[in-house]
Protein backbone atom coordinates (compact mmCIF):
# COMPACT_ATOMS: atom_id res chain seq x y z
CA UNK A 1 0.00 0.00 0.00
CA UNK A 2 1.08 3.31 -1.01
CA UNK A 3 0.64 6.86 0.76
CA UNK A 4 2.17 10.30 -0.22
CA UNK A 5 2.02 13.59 0.43
CA UNK A 6 -0.39 13.70 -2.41
CA UNK A 7 -2.68 11.53 -0.99
CA UNK A 8 -2.46 13.33 2.37
CA UNK A 9 -3.54 16.95 0.77
CA UNK A 10 -6.17 15.53 -1.83
CA UNK A 11 -7.54 13.99 1.02
CA UNK A 12 -7.35 17.48 3.29
CA UNK A 13 -9.16 19.21 0.51
CA UNK A 14 -11.68 16.72 0.25
CA UNK A 15 -15.18 18.64 0.09
CA UNK A 16 -18.56 16.65 -0.16
CA UNK A 17 -19.90 17.38 -3.58
CA UNK A 18 -22.82 16.26 -5.10
CA UNK A 19 -22.95 13.40 -7.77
CA UNK A 20 -23.16 14.31 -11.18
CA UNK A 21 -26.74 13.38 -12.72
CA UNK A 22 -27.20 13.24 -17.00
CA UNK A 23 -30.69 14.18 -16.02
CA UNK A 24 -29.80 17.51 -14.45
CA UNK A 25 -27.39 18.28 -17.63
CA UNK A 26 -30.35 17.50 -19.86
CA UNK A 27 -32.60 19.58 -18.00
CA UNK A 28 -30.05 22.52 -18.14
CA UNK A 29 -29.43 22.07 -21.79
CA UNK A 30 -33.08 21.84 -22.39
CA UNK A 31 -33.70 24.79 -20.58
CA UNK A 32 -30.96 26.70 -22.03
CA UNK A 33 -32.23 26.05 -25.66
CA UNK A 34 -35.27 26.72 -25.07
CA UNK A 35 -35.00 29.92 -23.02
CA UNK A 36 -32.52 30.68 -26.53
CA UNK A 37 -35.57 30.11 -28.24
CA UNK A 38 -38.59 32.03 -26.35
CA UNK A 39 -35.58 35.13 -26.62
CA UNK A 40 -35.42 34.58 -30.22
CA UNK A 41 -38.96 34.54 -30.90
CA UNK A 42 -40.01 37.05 -28.34
CA UNK A 43 -37.60 39.73 -29.58
CA UNK A 44 -39.57 39.60 -33.03
CA UNK A 45 -37.03 37.71 -35.15
CA UNK A 46 -39.68 35.24 -36.65
CA UNK A 47 -40.27 35.39 -40.80
CA UNK A 48 -43.17 37.48 -41.03
CA UNK A 49 -44.78 35.08 -43.54
CA UNK A 50 -44.91 32.05 -41.05
CA UNK A 51 -48.63 31.18 -41.19
CA UNK A 52 -47.50 30.07 -45.59
CA UNK A 53 -44.38 28.92 -44.77
CA UNK A 54 -45.86 26.70 -42.09
CA UNK A 55 -47.64 25.40 -45.18
CA UNK A 56 -44.71 24.04 -46.75
CA UNK A 57 -43.01 20.80 -46.55
CA UNK A 58 -40.00 21.77 -45.99
CA UNK A 59 -40.58 23.97 -43.24
CA UNK A 60 -41.16 21.10 -41.36
CA UNK A 61 -38.60 18.98 -43.07
CA UNK A 62 -35.91 21.44 -41.64
CA UNK A 63 -37.49 22.30 -38.46
CA UNK A 64 -37.73 18.50 -37.75
CA UNK A 65 -34.80 17.50 -39.11
CA UNK A 66 -32.54 20.14 -37.39
CA UNK A 67 -34.42 19.38 -34.14
CA UNK A 68 -33.69 15.42 -34.33
CA UNK A 69 -30.38 16.10 -35.02
CA UNK A 70 -29.83 18.43 -32.42
CA UNK A 71 -31.50 15.70 -29.59
CA UNK A 72 -29.52 12.89 -30.81
CA UNK A 73 -26.60 14.97 -30.33
CA UNK A 74 -27.24 16.20 -26.98
CA UNK A 75 -27.99 12.65 -25.81
CA UNK A 76 -24.27 11.58 -27.33
CA UNK A 77 -22.49 14.40 -25.63
CA UNK A 78 -24.37 13.98 -21.96
CA UNK A 79 -23.45 10.57 -21.98
CA UNK A 80 -20.00 10.95 -22.96
CA UNK A 81 -18.91 13.57 -19.78
CA UNK A 82 -19.38 10.07 -17.50
CA UNK A 83 -15.55 9.10 -18.09
CA UNK A 84 -16.88 5.12 -18.09
CA UNK A 85 -19.32 5.80 -21.46
CA UNK A 86 -18.21 6.28 -24.93
CA UNK A 87 -20.16 8.79 -27.62
CA UNK A 88 -19.17 6.67 -30.17
CA UNK A 89 -22.56 4.94 -30.63
CA UNK A 90 -24.70 8.19 -30.26
CA UNK A 91 -22.83 9.79 -32.86
CA UNK A 92 -23.25 7.49 -35.25
CA UNK A 93 -27.13 7.42 -34.68
CA UNK A 94 -26.62 11.26 -35.15
CA UNK A 95 -24.88 10.54 -38.49
CA UNK A 96 -27.57 8.04 -39.58
CA UNK A 97 -29.98 10.96 -38.99
CA UNK A 98 -28.22 13.51 -41.11
CA UNK A 99 -28.13 10.91 -43.79
CA UNK A 100 -31.58 10.07 -43.94
CA UNK A 101 -32.40 13.89 -43.66
CA UNK A 102 -30.11 14.80 -47.03
CA UNK A 103 -32.49 11.71 -48.66
CA UNK A 104 -35.86 13.06 -47.30
CA UNK A 105 -34.80 16.76 -48.77
CA UNK A 106 -33.72 15.43 -51.85
CA UNK A 107 -37.68 13.63 -52.08
CA UNK A 108 -39.15 17.02 -51.13
CA UNK A 109 -36.66 18.92 -53.91
CA UNK A 110 -37.43 16.79 -56.74
CA UNK A 111 -41.47 16.99 -56.44
CA UNK A 112 -40.70 20.49 -56.53
CA UNK A 113 -40.44 20.20 -60.36
CA UNK A 114 -38.57 22.74 -62.65
CA UNK A 115 -34.98 23.09 -62.02
CA UNK A 116 -33.92 26.77 -61.82
CA UNK A 117 -30.00 27.65 -62.51
CA UNK A 118 -28.52 26.32 -59.22
CA UNK A 119 -26.76 29.18 -58.97
CA UNK A 120 -29.62 31.42 -58.62
CA UNK A 121 -31.04 28.80 -56.32
CA UNK A 122 -28.22 28.87 -53.89
CA UNK A 123 -28.29 32.72 -53.97
CA UNK A 124 -24.92 32.86 -52.08
CA UNK A 125 -25.07 36.39 -50.72
CA UNK A 126 -27.18 35.24 -48.44
CA UNK A 127 -26.49 32.04 -48.02
CA UNK A 128 -23.24 33.20 -46.38
CA UNK A 129 -25.58 35.58 -44.16
CA UNK A 130 -27.90 32.92 -43.03
CA UNK A 131 -24.94 29.87 -42.14
CA UNK A 132 -23.26 33.42 -39.96
CA UNK A 133 -26.80 33.70 -37.99
CA UNK A 134 -26.68 30.15 -37.62
CA UNK A 135 -23.30 30.26 -35.96
CA UNK A 136 -23.80 33.15 -33.91
CA UNK A 137 -27.10 31.11 -32.53
CA UNK A 138 -25.07 28.30 -32.08
CA UNK A 139 -22.83 29.98 -29.48
CA UNK A 140 -24.87 30.10 -26.68
CA UNK A 141 -25.61 25.97 -26.60
CA UNK A 142 -22.33 25.60 -27.28
CA UNK A 143 -21.16 27.68 -24.27
CA UNK A 144 -23.44 25.78 -21.85
CA UNK A 145 -22.50 22.29 -23.31
CA UNK A 146 -18.89 23.41 -22.87
CA UNK A 147 -19.25 24.42 -19.09
CA UNK A 148 -20.59 20.86 -18.75
CA UNK A 149 -18.38 18.79 -20.77
CA UNK A 150 -15.95 20.83 -18.38
CA UNK A 151 -17.64 19.75 -15.42
CA UNK A 152 -17.81 16.05 -16.70
CA UNK A 153 -15.50 13.95 -17.64
CA UNK A 154 -15.15 12.93 -21.44
CA UNK A 155 -12.75 10.20 -21.89
CA UNK A 156 -13.08 10.31 -25.50
CA UNK A 157 -12.42 14.14 -25.87
CA UNK A 158 -12.64 14.12 -29.53
CA UNK A 159 -16.09 12.70 -30.07
CA UNK A 160 -17.66 14.66 -27.10
CA UNK A 161 -16.41 17.84 -28.49
CA UNK A 162 -18.29 16.22 -32.06
CA UNK A 163 -20.96 15.89 -30.15
CA UNK A 164 -21.16 19.13 -28.39
CA UNK A 165 -20.54 20.94 -31.90
CA UNK A 166 -23.25 18.97 -33.87
CA UNK A 167 -25.91 19.50 -30.84
CA UNK A 168 -24.69 23.15 -30.79
CA UNK A 169 -24.96 23.64 -34.47
CA UNK A 170 -28.02 22.05 -35.12
CA UNK A 171 -30.13 24.00 -32.65
CA UNK A 172 -28.21 27.40 -33.76
CA UNK A 173 -29.87 26.42 -37.02
CA UNK A 174 -33.09 24.82 -35.66
CA UNK A 175 -33.78 28.72 -33.46
CA UNK A 176 -32.80 30.10 -37.07
CA UNK A 177 -35.64 28.07 -38.94
CA UNK A 178 -37.81 30.35 -37.35
CA UNK A 179 -36.62 33.70 -39.46
CA UNK A 180 -35.14 32.01 -42.21
CA UNK A 181 -37.14 32.97 -44.90
CA UNK A 182 -35.59 30.74 -47.58
CA UNK A 183 -37.85 26.75 -47.90
CA UNK A 184 -35.75 25.68 -51.19
CA UNK A 185 -34.50 22.17 -50.50
CA UNK A 186 -31.40 22.66 -51.76
CA UNK A 187 -30.56 26.22 -50.53
CA UNK A 188 -30.80 24.44 -46.87
CA UNK A 189 -28.67 21.93 -47.65
CA UNK A 190 -26.04 24.05 -48.97
CA UNK A 191 -26.26 26.73 -46.44
CA UNK A 192 -27.64 25.12 -43.20
CA UNK A 193 -24.42 22.45 -43.72
CA UNK A 194 -22.51 24.87 -44.09
CA UNK A 195 -23.23 26.82 -41.35
CA UNK A 196 -23.70 23.86 -38.98
CA UNK A 197 -20.42 22.56 -40.41
CA UNK A 198 -18.24 25.02 -39.42
CA UNK A 199 -19.64 25.24 -36.40
CA UNK A 200 -19.01 21.48 -35.43
CA UNK A 201 -15.46 21.76 -37.14
CA UNK A 202 -14.73 24.99 -34.74
CA UNK A 203 -15.87 22.81 -31.67
CA UNK A 204 -13.83 19.65 -32.63
CA UNK A 205 -11.04 21.48 -32.54
CA UNK A 206 -10.99 24.07 -29.99
CA UNK A 207 -13.09 21.94 -27.15
CA UNK A 208 -10.29 19.26 -26.65
CA UNK A 209 -7.83 21.83 -26.32
CA UNK A 210 -9.16 24.29 -23.98
CA UNK A 211 -11.55 21.33 -22.00
CA UNK A 212 -8.43 19.05 -21.47
CA UNK A 213 -8.20 17.60 -17.53
CA UNK B 1 -15.93 -14.01 -18.55
CA UNK B 2 -17.42 -11.64 -21.01
CA UNK B 3 -19.13 -9.77 -17.76
CA UNK B 4 -16.04 -9.56 -15.94
CA UNK B 5 -14.04 -7.97 -18.83
CA UNK B 6 -15.00 -4.31 -17.97
CA UNK B 7 -13.08 -4.45 -14.50
CA UNK B 8 -9.72 -2.90 -14.64
CA UNK B 9 -8.44 -5.15 -12.42
CA UNK B 10 -10.16 -8.30 -14.20
CA UNK B 11 -8.43 -7.88 -17.94
CA UNK B 12 -4.83 -9.29 -17.01
CA UNK B 13 -6.66 -11.50 -14.53
CA UNK B 14 -9.40 -13.28 -16.26
CA UNK B 15 -6.10 -14.29 -19.01
CA UNK B 16 -3.21 -14.98 -16.38
CA UNK B 17 -6.07 -17.61 -14.60
CA UNK B 18 -7.56 -18.98 -17.63
CA UNK B 19 -5.54 -21.88 -17.53
CA UNK B 20 -6.16 -22.74 -13.60
CA UNK B 21 -8.86 -25.03 -11.95
CA UNK B 22 -12.44 -23.48 -11.44
CA UNK B 23 -11.56 -23.14 -7.31
CA UNK B 24 -8.17 -21.31 -7.49
CA UNK B 25 -9.97 -18.70 -10.08
CA UNK B 26 -12.85 -17.96 -8.34
CA UNK B 27 -11.11 -17.13 -5.36
CA UNK B 28 -9.40 -15.06 -7.24
CA UNK B 29 -12.21 -13.37 -9.01
CA UNK B 30 -14.13 -13.15 -5.64
CA UNK B 31 -11.85 -11.17 -4.38
CA UNK B 32 -11.48 -8.34 -6.96
CA UNK B 33 -15.13 -8.21 -6.55
CA UNK B 34 -14.58 -7.58 -3.28
CA UNK B 35 -12.53 -4.89 -4.01
CA UNK B 36 -14.68 -3.00 -6.35
CA UNK B 37 -17.64 -3.44 -4.09
CA UNK B 38 -15.91 -2.14 -1.60
CA UNK B 39 -13.92 0.44 -3.43
CA UNK B 40 -17.51 1.96 -4.50
CA UNK B 41 -18.92 1.96 -0.91
CA UNK B 42 -15.48 4.37 -0.17
CA UNK B 43 -15.55 6.67 -2.84
CA UNK B 44 -19.34 6.59 -2.27
CA UNK B 45 -18.83 7.85 0.96
CA UNK B 46 -16.08 10.09 0.60
CA UNK B 47 -18.42 12.01 -2.06
CA UNK B 48 -20.43 12.84 1.02
CA UNK B 49 -17.18 14.25 2.76
CA UNK B 50 -15.59 10.83 4.23
CA UNK B 51 -12.36 11.42 4.62
CA UNK B 52 -10.88 8.03 6.19
CA UNK B 53 -12.81 6.32 3.57
CA UNK B 54 -11.28 8.77 0.98
CA UNK B 55 -7.40 7.88 2.64
CA UNK B 56 -8.10 4.25 2.73
CA UNK B 57 -9.40 4.71 -1.35
CA UNK B 58 -6.78 6.67 -2.45
CA UNK B 59 -3.82 4.51 -0.67
CA UNK B 60 -5.50 1.12 -2.46
CA UNK B 61 -5.88 3.01 -5.55
CA UNK B 62 -2.58 4.22 -6.00
CA UNK B 63 -0.75 1.01 -5.72
CA UNK B 64 -3.30 -0.14 -8.14
CA UNK B 65 -2.19 2.86 -10.42
CA UNK B 66 1.35 2.16 -9.97
CA UNK B 67 0.98 -1.52 -11.03
CA UNK B 68 -1.48 -0.53 -14.28
CA UNK B 69 1.17 2.06 -15.36
CA UNK B 70 3.97 -0.15 -14.77
CA UNK B 71 2.47 -2.55 -17.65
CA UNK B 72 2.03 0.44 -20.12
CA UNK B 73 4.81 3.00 -19.68
CA UNK B 74 8.65 3.78 -19.28
CA UNK B 75 9.46 3.73 -16.20
CA UNK B 76 10.50 7.36 -15.29
CA UNK B 77 6.79 8.21 -16.75
CA UNK B 78 5.13 6.50 -13.96
CA UNK B 79 4.75 8.03 -11.00
CA UNK B 80 4.36 11.44 -12.32
CA UNK B 81 1.44 9.69 -13.95
CA UNK B 82 -0.04 8.08 -11.08
CA UNK B 83 0.05 11.36 -9.37
CA UNK B 84 -1.93 12.80 -11.92
CA UNK B 85 -4.31 10.32 -12.36
CA UNK B 86 -4.93 10.51 -8.55
CA UNK B 87 -5.13 14.43 -8.91
CA UNK B 88 -7.70 13.82 -12.20
CA UNK B 89 -9.38 11.26 -9.76
CA UNK B 90 -10.12 14.09 -7.37
CA UNK B 91 -10.78 16.89 -9.28
CA UNK B 92 -13.75 14.27 -11.40
CA UNK B 93 -14.82 12.64 -8.63
CA UNK B 94 -18.17 13.55 -8.52
CA UNK B 95 -18.61 12.44 -11.90
CA UNK B 96 -18.47 8.76 -10.09
CA UNK B 97 -22.58 7.27 -9.61
CA UNK B 98 -22.42 5.53 -6.60
CA UNK B 99 -25.41 3.51 -8.51
CA UNK B 100 -22.52 1.44 -10.40
CA UNK B 101 -19.03 -0.23 -10.04
CA UNK B 102 -16.19 1.93 -8.97
CA UNK B 103 -13.63 -0.19 -11.68
CA UNK B 104 -15.19 0.94 -15.11
CA UNK B 105 -15.03 4.82 -14.05
CA UNK B 106 -11.35 4.18 -12.51
CA UNK B 107 -10.50 2.16 -15.56
CA UNK B 108 -11.42 4.62 -18.18
CA UNK B 109 -9.98 7.13 -16.32
CA UNK B 110 -6.59 5.45 -16.08
CA UNK B 111 -7.11 4.78 -19.70
CA UNK B 112 -7.53 8.11 -20.57
CA UNK B 113 -4.68 9.55 -18.58
CA UNK B 114 -2.28 6.71 -20.41
CA UNK B 115 -3.38 7.87 -23.50
CA UNK B 116 -2.85 11.55 -22.72
CA UNK B 117 0.90 10.54 -21.73
CA UNK B 118 1.20 8.50 -24.98
CA UNK B 119 0.49 11.48 -26.84
CA UNK B 120 2.92 13.96 -24.71
CA UNK B 121 5.90 11.66 -25.75
CA UNK B 122 4.95 13.27 -29.72
CA UNK B 123 5.92 17.15 -28.50
CA UNK B 124 8.56 15.73 -25.69
CA UNK B 125 12.44 16.90 -26.33
CA UNK B 126 14.36 14.06 -26.22
CA UNK B 127 18.69 14.25 -25.81
CA UNK B 128 21.08 12.25 -26.88
CA UNK B 129 23.04 9.89 -24.58
CA UNK B 130 26.71 10.13 -25.08
CA UNK B 131 28.44 6.88 -25.36
CA UNK B 132 30.63 7.79 -21.82
CA UNK B 133 28.14 7.56 -19.58
CA UNK B 134 28.47 3.78 -17.95
CA UNK B 135 25.37 2.36 -17.15
CA UNK B 136 24.77 -0.80 -18.34
CA UNK B 137 21.75 -1.75 -20.88
CA UNK B 138 18.71 -2.60 -19.15
CA UNK B 139 16.35 -1.10 -21.85
CA UNK B 140 15.68 -4.86 -22.89
CA UNK B 141 14.31 -5.61 -19.52
CA UNK B 142 12.35 -2.72 -19.51
CA UNK B 143 10.42 -2.63 -22.78
CA UNK B 144 9.95 -6.14 -22.72
CA UNK B 145 7.77 -6.21 -19.19
CA UNK B 146 6.11 -2.77 -20.97
CA UNK B 147 2.52 -3.56 -22.66
CA UNK B 148 4.24 -0.59 -24.59
CA UNK B 149 6.21 -2.69 -26.23
CA UNK B 150 3.48 -5.18 -27.69
CA UNK B 151 1.58 -1.96 -28.90
CA UNK B 152 4.56 -1.25 -30.64
CA UNK B 153 5.09 -4.52 -32.11
CA UNK B 154 1.57 -3.77 -33.57
CA UNK B 155 2.86 -0.53 -35.77
CA UNK B 156 4.59 -0.84 -39.22
CA UNK B 157 8.17 -1.19 -38.41
CA UNK B 158 9.26 1.45 -39.85
CA UNK B 159 7.50 3.68 -37.18
CA UNK B 160 8.41 1.45 -34.23
CA UNK B 161 12.16 1.47 -34.97
CA UNK B 162 12.16 5.69 -35.26
CA UNK B 163 9.67 5.62 -32.06
CA UNK B 164 11.78 3.10 -30.04
CA UNK B 165 14.97 5.07 -30.56
CA UNK B 166 14.03 8.46 -30.75
CA UNK B 167 11.22 8.44 -27.83
CA UNK B 168 12.29 5.25 -25.54
CA UNK B 169 16.33 5.28 -25.86
CA UNK B 170 17.10 9.10 -26.52
CA UNK B 171 18.56 8.97 -29.51
CA UNK B 172 18.50 12.16 -32.11
CA UNK B 173 16.53 12.34 -35.49
CA UNK B 174 19.51 12.52 -36.94
CA UNK B 175 21.15 9.22 -35.47
CA UNK B 176 18.04 7.31 -35.71
CA UNK B 177 18.17 8.66 -39.39
CA UNK B 178 21.29 7.32 -39.82
CA UNK B 179 20.74 4.06 -38.07
CA UNK B 180 17.47 2.94 -39.82
CA UNK B 181 18.48 4.55 -43.80
CA UNK B 182 15.15 6.51 -43.37
CA UNK B 183 15.38 10.34 -44.47
CA UNK B 184 15.40 13.13 -41.16
CA UNK B 185 11.73 13.82 -42.38
CA UNK B 186 10.27 10.61 -43.01
CA UNK B 187 11.89 9.79 -39.10
CA UNK B 188 9.41 12.72 -37.98
CA UNK B 189 6.89 11.47 -40.05
CA UNK B 190 7.08 8.31 -38.87
CA UNK B 191 7.15 9.03 -35.23
CA UNK B 192 4.07 11.07 -35.21
CA UNK B 193 2.19 8.79 -37.37
CA UNK B 194 3.40 6.08 -35.32
CA UNK B 195 2.62 7.67 -31.80
CA UNK B 196 -0.88 8.46 -33.54
CA UNK B 197 -1.59 5.39 -34.57
CA UNK B 198 -0.31 4.01 -31.10
CA UNK B 199 -2.74 6.39 -29.47
CA UNK B 200 -6.22 5.44 -31.97
CA UNK B 201 -5.35 1.54 -30.76
CA UNK B 202 -5.33 2.36 -27.34
CA UNK B 203 -8.26 4.39 -27.54
CA UNK B 204 -10.21 1.55 -29.62
CA UNK B 205 -9.71 -1.36 -27.72
CA UNK B 206 -12.71 -2.50 -25.81
CA UNK B 207 -10.40 -3.30 -22.52
CA UNK B 208 -7.27 -1.85 -21.77
CA UNK B 209 -7.32 -3.67 -18.62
Amino acid sequence: MRDSPLIEDLVKDLKPVRPRSAKADALIVGGLGLVELALFLGLGMARPDMPAAMAQPSFWWKLGSLGVIAVLGAIAAIVSFDPAASPRRGLRWVAIAIGVCFVTGWVIDAERGGMSSLISRLDWRNGIQCALKMAALSLPPLIGLGLLMHRGAPTDAAGTALAVGITAAAWGAFVFVFACPYDDPLYLAVWYTVGCGVVTILARLLLPRLLRW
Amino acid sequence: MAVLSGYPFMGPMTCAFAPLPDFVRHRFIGRALVADSEWSAWMAAAQSGDSRAYHRLLVEVSSWLHRYFTRRLPPPMVEDTVQDTLLAIHEKRHTYDPARPFGPWLAAIARYKWIDRLRTLKSAQTEALTDELAITDHEEAVTSASALERLLQELKPAQSAVIRMVKLEGLSIEEASVRTGQSISLVKVNIHRGLARLAAKVRNRPDAG
